[in-house]
Formats: C-alpha cells, structure tokens, sequence
C-alpha cells in the first residue's frame, strides 16, 4: 500500500501543480502530494477510496475551470459520496478569478473551507496547513 | 364664409319678412276699416248739416207760406204796411237774396232783392212763368213746398256775375178765408253753405253732386256749379276721379287706393212738422237728389299706415342687423370649431404616426437591448476567459521566476527554466484562441448575405471527404423542404456548419449508422434550424452548463481543444442567435437555432 497523501491537488494547469508541489515540500517534507488534472479523476479516485475504506486526504486544493469535470461539478459529486466518508476533509476552493459570482456559488457549499485566489503563495499555504494541523506537523 | 352666412340669413330671415309682411296687410285692412269707419261717420255729418241747412230754408219758407195775408193782398201800395216789418226781419238774416209774391198766373206782384250785404229793396217785377220753379209751384198743395236744385243765378237770362250759387223755395199762400193768393218764392244764397261743405274734413275731398252725378262743390275746385258756368263741360271728368258713383245710394268703397263714401241727400217727399199752430206737417217736393261724396286719397291712407310701417320697417332692419351680426359671428365660430377640429384631427393623425414610429423605435431599441445584453455577456465572458485562463499561466511565471532567483543549485534550476518555456507555449495558445474569439466578437466586418445553406452544407461536406468515405457508416441528411436561403454571414455559418459536422463525426458512436440531420422549419415566425446526432450524447445533469464555454471537453478518449461549440454559440449570438442544446448519453444530442428576426 503506498503512503496515503496528505494533500489533493486538482487543477488541469500541470504548471500549477508542478510549482504547488514544489511549494508545499519546501514548508513540510513529510506531506505526501497527489494530484489530478480533472474533477472526473479526482472524482473517481475518492469513490474508489471510500469504496476501499482507504483514508482520504485532509486537504484539496480545487481548482474552478477544468475539463470533463470542473470545480462545480466536482462539489456535486462529492457531496454524493460525502456519507460514507469517515474524516474530516478541507477543501479550498482556488481560483485564478476574483469574480464575484464565483465567490458567491463557492458560499453555497458547506462542504467548502475556504476560497483561494492563485498564485498560493508560501505564507498562505503554512496559515492553512497550521489551521489544519495544529501545528503538529 | 360670406356664402354661408348669406344662406343662415336667408332661412332665419324669410319666415320673419313673411310675419312681417302678414302684419302689415292686415293691419292695414283693420286701418281701412277704421278710415271708412271714420268716413262714413265724417260724411254722415257734412249731409246732416247740408240737410239742417235745407231744414232751416224750409223752415223759413214754411212761416211765409203759413201766415195769414189780408183779402185782396197788394204788398206794394195797400198793405206796403204790413209787410214792412216782415222786411226789415228778413233784412237781417243775410241767405236772403230775393223775396218774392207770385200770383197764380206766374207774374210777379211782389219782389224785393238784397243790395250789397245788408239792405233789402224792392225792385221792379219780373214775368217768371216759364221758370220750372213756377211751374212746379203751381202744382203745389196745401202744405207743400218746393225746394229747387241748386243753381247759379240768372239775371235777364244770363249768369249774374259774380257767381251766386242759389236754391230756391216755393210754396203757395192763402189770404185769411183760405183761398190761394199765389206763391211765395224765395232765393236763398248757398254761397256760405256749399263753403262749408269745401271745408276739408281731417284732409279728405268732398263732393257734392247733383242727381246726374255732376259736381256742384267740391273741397277742390274754388268754382261751385262748373258745368252751369262752361268752365267744365263734364260732369266728374278733372274733377272727380272715380267712375264708381253711379248710383244714387249709400256706399263705401276703396278705388286705386283712394277709400270713397257716398251718401244720398233726398228730402223729396219728406215730412216736416215746423212747429205750426195746426201741427199739420209739411211735404217737400224737390226734383233735387244730392249726393255727398266724401273722398281719401291714397296719400292720407299711407299717411296713417306710416306708423305702422316705420315701425315695422325699423323692426325689420333691426332684424337684419341682428340676424346678420348673429349669422355672423355663428358661422365664424362653426368656421373657428371646424378649423380646430381640421387641426386636432391632423395633429391626431400626427400623433397616431408618431406614436406608431415610436412604437417602431421601441422594437428597435429592444432588439438593440437584446442584442447589447448578449453582447454584453460575450463581453463578460471574454473578460472571464482572459483574467482566468491569462492569469494562470502569467502567475505561474511569477512563481517560477521567484523560484529562480532564490534557487543556486543548478540541477533545480535545469527543472525550472524549461516550465518557462511551457508557460510561453501556453500563453502562445491561449492568444491565439482568443484571437479567433475576438474575431467573432468584433463583428465590424461581416457582410450579411443571402446563403443557400443546402449549397453550403455540400460546400462544407467536401472538406470532410475522406472521414465521409471512409466511413460509409456516417451520413449527412438534409430536411430543408420549408426554407433553405438565410440572412447570415456567410463565414461564420460554413463555419459553425463545419464544426457540427465535425463534432458529430468525433463524438459518433460505434456500431450504428451514424448521421447528421440538418432540419428547417418555422417557429413563432421565426427561422429555426435543427441540428440532430445519433452520437454518444452528453450528461446535461453534469455539464449542461459548461457546454458551450471555452477549453470544456467532456470526453477523456476523444482529442479536442473545448472550442468547437464555444465558437459555434459565440458566431451565432454575434447575429443575434441563439442556441440551445438536448443531449441524451448513448442516443443523441439536438442542437436548436433560432435565428431571431
């Protein structure tokens, strides 16, 4: 069994993820990483983990704009799957757009921690993560 | 204007003249009636007072014939005594002009004749038989007396001069054993009389005629008797001007406007009692007939209608003024109401037009609302598309570039310059897809022409060729049996056209006769244009809003860049379209167009 990630990055700008991973190593080296470039991988993979009863990440960083499954269509379909999650996940929504409507539909969602404006930079990653970890990490 | 008061004034003014004109005629009537009323009453007076007159000769002659001479009576030598008293009485009342005693052979025994005015003188006798007067005093009885007609007197046989107009009375008298003596004859002068009959009565004519209707006075002529004198041959001709008196009795009559009243004076036969001791009375005998006319000329009759008239007259022109004025201003305020109206109703009309373009312009500025809403939101859309799909590349960069410059090993440095290289290549693609985007939103430059969409769809068939012929398994049909020209840009429906197409043979499923169905019809009478598929179908519940947006693919094994509807939605919203789509996984997916007018 490989080591269960920590972290979900979804976001179809592999550049994105690249920098994100690079970023989150140099705060913490114990955090494992996983990312997908779709909602539609993601997706399956939380179904597939729950389905196997693997643990699943504490946080998901959730981009908006993606093929095949965007942001949205994500959030619908995790809501479905929520019930047979057991632990707490947290996840940011992050966007390059400051639009309002956007801000708006993300408030909607109880299952949303947070809304996060790209680029993520260190600071703000190490707020989120002391919030998350209690400093235990 | 003066034409239709004319007219106003006529109708209101015709039924007052003929009111008018009815007034007048039989207020005239009712003042002839009057005038003649009062005529005949005129007339009645003149013959009454002509008869006292009469009455009173009558009464003179009655007391000569009534006393009691003596036997054998010689009133020049024997009983000179006796009459002379009876003298100076008659030398007093001034009609006396000749006394005289007749005897029973018609000579004269006794003759006394006013000299001047008021001496009485006995004169020489004359033979007087064959005068009618004696003739017929002759054949007078007893309590007779004659009156003559009224004549001029002769002296020897010729007319004295100046005229004396006379009558004469003639009765017998008796001595006192009653025995006939002879017969007292005396002129009487009618000179005073027939003045006063010329005496005008409130202006009328007055004539008195004789039994032959020949004039013996008139209130015209100076002259009495004019026939006897020769001056007038005729008897009425110059100086009675009707031809209406031709009888002798009472009348009243209206000729040429003249209103004459004629009354008989006949005293022959008539009985008197002048208060003689006997009581018994007197009978007249007279061979004359009067007749007094009394005459209005037509002057005097319009006289007395003036009144009338004047007031009738003054009334009218009231009536005309006022009726005129009223006319008048009538019509000029129907003239002013109908030329308001005229300009209410243009102004109306005006209105109406204006109103009709306004509600054109409405439609205009709806149609421009509409499409500045769509154009509006393509607008939001493209500032969406470049804050996001710019912002991630350009951020990436930043954080790189950071990177670099805080990194010294040069292995990682190696990693991170060629994700430059990546971010450019990505930015390079973004310009240009935003490039085709832009083109379609900045639609200065598209011509609008007539398409014949069958023509252009084979147009756009032949680009597929191969994928058409290699596959025998895909099909386009065509259903344009109830429109096939369009309004459009010719670009942008090829390619829109193209990109159907194109994703219908992407998105076919295996295994079936796969097709296109471009179907025409007409909605709400609009142009509406049907794209069917029998492909793979799209789950709506999952994408239905991601469908037409930019770099969105829905499946994983199918390459594609996410544009395809994206354009197609944006070149036909930029022509006012819109599109909607229904899409079933596994069976199909229907495109819908409508072309808005």
């Amino acid at each position: 069994m490989t080591t269960k990630p920590n972290i979900l990055l979804v976001d179809d700008d592999e550049l994105y993820l690249y920098l994100m991973e690079k970023t989150i190593h140099q705060l913490s080296s114990e955090l494992v990483v996983s990312t997908f470039t779709d909602g539609e991988q993601a997706v399956e993979y939380i179904s597939n983990c729950t389905e196997k009863k693997i643990e699943l990440p504490e946080v998901i960083f959730l981009d908006i704009n993606m093929p095949f499954l965007d942001g949205w269509g994500f959030l619908n379909e995790f809501k479905k799957l929520k019930a047979k999650i057991q632990n707490s996940i947290n996840i940011y929504m992050v966007s390059s757009s400051m639009r309002d409507s956007d801000i708006k539909r993300a408030s909607h969602f109880e299952e949303l921690t947070g809304y996060v404006v790209k680029p993520v930079d260190k600071v703000q990653l190490a707020e989120i993560f002391k919030k998350i970890y209690h400093e235990n990490w | 204007m003066w034409k239709r008061v004319l007219k106003m004034f006529i109708g209101l003014y015709l039924p007052l003249l003929a009111l008018t004109l009815f007034l007048y005629y039989s207020q005239k009537v009712k003042l002839i009636e009057t005038i003649m009323e009062r005529q005949i009453r005129a007339n009645t007076m003149k013959k009454v007072s002509f008869e006292e007159e009469c009455h009173s000769f009558l009464r003179n002659t009655h007391y000569w014939a009534n006393l009691k001479y003596p036997k054998n009576f010689d009133p020049l030598i024997a009983h000179s005594s006796f009459l002379r008293s009876y003298l100076e009485l008659i030398e007093d009342i001034t009609f006396y002009d000749q006394f005289r005693f007749i005897d029973l052979e018609g000579k004269e025994f006794f003759r006394a004749e006013r000299i001047g005015n008021d001496s009485i003188i006995i004169s020489p006798l004359q033979n007087k038989n064959y005068h009618p007067y004696v003739k017929a005093g002759l054949q007078l009885k007893k309590d007779q007396i004659y009156l003559s007609q009224i004549s001029l007197n002769k002296e020897n046989g010729e007319i004295e001069k100046p005229h004396k107009p006379v009558i004469r009375t003639v009765a017998p008298i008796f001595d006192n054993e009653q025995n006939q003596i002879g017969l007292v004859v005396i002129n009487f002068k009618m000179k005073k009389i027939l003045d006063q009959i010329k005496y005008k009565v409130e202006d009328k004519n007055v004539y008195l005629l004789d039994e032959d209707f020949r004039v013996i006075s008139a209130s015209t002529i100076e002259d009495d008797l004019p026939y006897e004198s020769g001056n007038k041959k005729s008897t009425r001709d110059g100086i009675l001007y009707t031809k209406a008196i031709t009888q002798n009795q009472d009348s009243t009559f209206i000729e040429n406007g003249h209103i004459w009243s004629q009354q008989s004076i006949n005293l022959n036969g008539a009985r008197f009692t002048f208060g003689s001791i006997s009581n018994v009375p007197t009978e007249i005998v007279t061979p004359s007939n009067w007749i007094m006319a009394l005459e209005i000329p037509p002057r005097l009759v319009t006289a007395e209608l003036q009144p009338v008239f004047e007031s009738l007259l003054t009334f009218n022109i009231i009536s005309i003024i006022s009726l005129l004025t009223l006319c008048y201003i009538f019509q000029k305020k129907k003239l002013e109401k109908e030329l308001f109206y005229r300009k209410l109703e243009s102004k109306n009309i005006l209105l109406t037009r204006n109103k009709v373009k306004l509600e054109e312009n409405n439609v205009i500025v709806n149609e421009m609302n509409n499409s500045l809403e769509i154009r509006n939101k393509q607008l939001s859309d493209f500032n969406y598309l470049i804050s996001h799909n710019l912002r991630s590349p350009v951020t990436s960069m930043s954080v790189i570039v950071e990177m670099i410059q805080k990194e010294k090993k040069p292995e990682i440095l190696h990693q991170l310059l060629p994700k430059l290289g990546q971010v450019a290549h990505s930015i390079t693609q973004l310009t240009e897809d935003i490039n085709d985007y832009v083109a379609i939103l900045d639609n200065k430059e598209i011509k609008i022409i007539d398409i014949d969409i069958l023509e252009l769809i084979h147009e756009v068939k032949h680009e597929f060729t191969e994928t058409l012929l290699d596959n025998s398994g895909f099909e386009v049909r065509l259903n344009l049996e109830v429109w096939d020209h369009i309004s459009y840009s010719r670009f942008y429906f090829k390619s829109i056209v193209h990109n159907f197409i194109s994703n219908a043979i992407k998105y076919k499923r295996e295994n079936v006769d796969s097709y296109i169905e471009f179907e025409s019809t007409i909605e709400n009478n609009q142009q509406v244009l049907y794209v069917r598929d029998n492909g793979i179908g799209l789950d709506l519940d999952r994408h239905g809003e991601n469908v037409f947006k930019l770099y969105k693919r829905f499946h994983r094994n199918i390459s594609g860049k996410g544009m395809g509807l994206f354009l197609i939605k944006s070149q036909l919203e930029a022509l006012n379209a819109i599109i909607t789509i229904d899409s079933k996984v596994g069976i199909g997916t229907t495109f819908k167009i409508i072309f808005k007018k």
